[in-house]
């Protein structure tokens, strides 16, 4: 099982337990990934203010042409906004032949052209489709034991064209926590937005969003929160201080990757490969606790 | 006949033409649902379905000018819920993108933060996420810079002493000057209009 693993910018900073915990766990799995040669960032979402639709296009397709002449692996996006970004372009060319032209045409300008024939795919739905939940569970060492986590799966990983997951009520994230021994709690804000990218700009407004999903995730049990997204990760983690003076609450509420989950349950090291010294709010103790 | 509104097509028609996914908006029954899936919607002075009622009434200036047209944060719920498969969300950054062309600032610390993160990637193919912070604070002045920095010191402290924050400056990606060459090019083909 070979893939491109395009991490992105976030993964290499704000993100980065993301990425040091993903590797060893994947790789585990017996996925191996490699590296899309001098990628570039895929733009996230404020970039229309400085770009029209098409230059945000283009950047991305760079990255598609580039990965397209070196082999024929699926992409792996572990950000969601670098994922969507992706996919977004490859949707729309499938459905305008037109805006594949014009995408060549400034592809041309630097030596490269895309055919559209890279899939690009999200972590989660590699997971659970390729390697699947069984294999998951033949791998898990140290279960976590009905440890009560809540899935937060946030907007961009499976919003809007649903390859993998449903876009009203997923359940591929659960489905992953259960294979690891976890109970996955349900709770309705899983699929409301945290502020994403905007956050930082229009904090006085997003950390109400925030407050929301922490408050739903906590009356609905959760001892845990796991997301699959630099920016969801960011948003709740970073900021509950923030929030708790804003709103007079007291949450404290450690936010840990899938991926981290995956290495602690697979019984790898805590720091080297679970990457849980990154955490802001630590999480080793409530896990330590679960795998006893 | 005094209740007549004479509509005024001409910033419609300004609209489809030069704001990309602009023409999208001719589908919009002004159901309202895309308003009600939205995160942000109560800070909105005026929600989706307003501002593309707006178009057609011909009100460029509240239009242009509406904080609701940089609020929006990528979440794609509306674009899962109209139920005329209208992108909503393409159309609100393609307004965002067009009044910021045009000369108004809808949101000013966004259209700071969007412009830099676009600088960014342009000039380094990469964001550096310790440098964009502090270019947007500094956007509003030295002072207000100043505070701002305070204000999120304890965040990025903390985040440095995690190993999330990268050290030294975000190198160019090798290809960056053929980047820039694509990237004009689609400047130059694609919609988004001219400046004012």
């Amino acid at each position: 099982m070979k893939y491109f693993l395009y991490w992105g910018c976030s993964l290499e900073g704000t993100g980065a337990n993301f990425l040091v915990s993903l590797k060893p766990a994947c790789e585990a799995l017996g996925m191996e990934f490699e590296e899309i040669e001098d990628w570039n960032c895929c733009g996230a979402s404020v970039s229309y203010a400085g770009a029209n639709d098409l230059a945000i296009k283009v950047l991305n397709a760079r990255n598609l042409a580039i990965a397209e002449a070196e082999a024929n692996y699926d992409i792996v996006a572990p950000c969601s906004s670098c994922y969507i970004q992706m996919i977004k372009v490859n949707h729309e060319i499938q459905e305008d032949p037109e805006l594949l032209k014009q995408v060549n045409e400034c592809l041309a300008e630097g030596g490269l052209s895309y055919k559209g024939g890279i899939k690009v795919r999200h972590i989660q739905d590699v997971l659970y489709n390729d390697v699947g939940v069984d294999k998951i569970k033949a791998k898990v060492s140290k279960p976590l034991n009905g440890l009560k986590v809540a899935g937060y799966v946030g907007c961009q990983s499976v919003r809007p064209y649903g390859e993998y997951d449903s876009v009203n009520r997923p359940v591929v994230q659960d489905r992953l926590l259960e294979a690891l021994g976890a109970e996955a709690v349900p709770f309705p804000t899983k699929i409301r937005c945290c502020g994403s990218g905007i956050f930082l700009p229009e904090i006085d407004y997003c950390m109400g969003l925030v407050k929301d999903i922490l408050e739903d995730a906590l009356n609905h049990g959760a001892e845990l929160i796991s997301t699959v997204c630099p920016m969801c990760a960011m948003n709740l983690e970073m900021y509950q201080g923030r929030i708790n003076e804003a709103y007079g609450t007291d949450f404290d509420v450690p936010i840990v990757y899938l991926t981290q989950l995956m290495a602690v349950a697979f019984g790898m090291d805590l720091k080297k490969d679970a990457a849980l010294n990154y955490n802001v709010i630590p999480p080793e103790g409530i896990l330590k606790a679960a795998i006893g | 006949m005094e209740n007549m509104v004479n509509y005024n097509p001409s910033f419609a028609e300004e609209v489809f033409r030069d704001v990309d996914s602009g023409d999208e908006i001719k589908m919009c029954m002004n159901c309202g649902v895309c308003a009600g899936s939205c995160p942000l919607r109560e800070h909105m002075d005026y929600p989706p379905r307003q501002i593309f009622s707006l178009i057609r009434a011909g009100k460029r200036e509240e239009v242009l000018s509406s904080k609701s047209i940089m609020l929006c944060t990528s979440c794609y719920a509306c674009v899962v819920k109209c139920p005329r498969d209208i992108p909503v969300m393409d159309v609100m950054h393609g307004l965002g993108h067009y009044a910021l062309k045009q000369g108004y600032v809808p949101r000013k610390d966004t259209a700071n933060f969007g412009k830099e993160f676009w600088n960014q990637v342009y000039k380094l193919g990469r964001i550096d996420e310790k440098d964009l912070p502090r270019r947007v604070f500094f956007a509003g002045g030295f002072i207000a810079g100043i505070k701002a920095m305070l204000n999120f010191m304890d965040i990025g402290l903390k985040l440095m002493l995690h190993r999330r924050m990268k050290l030294l400056p975000e190198r160019k990606i090798k290809g960056v000057k053929s980047l820039q060459k694509m990237l004009d090019k689609a400047e130059g083909l694609g919609k988004g209009g001219a400046a004012a």
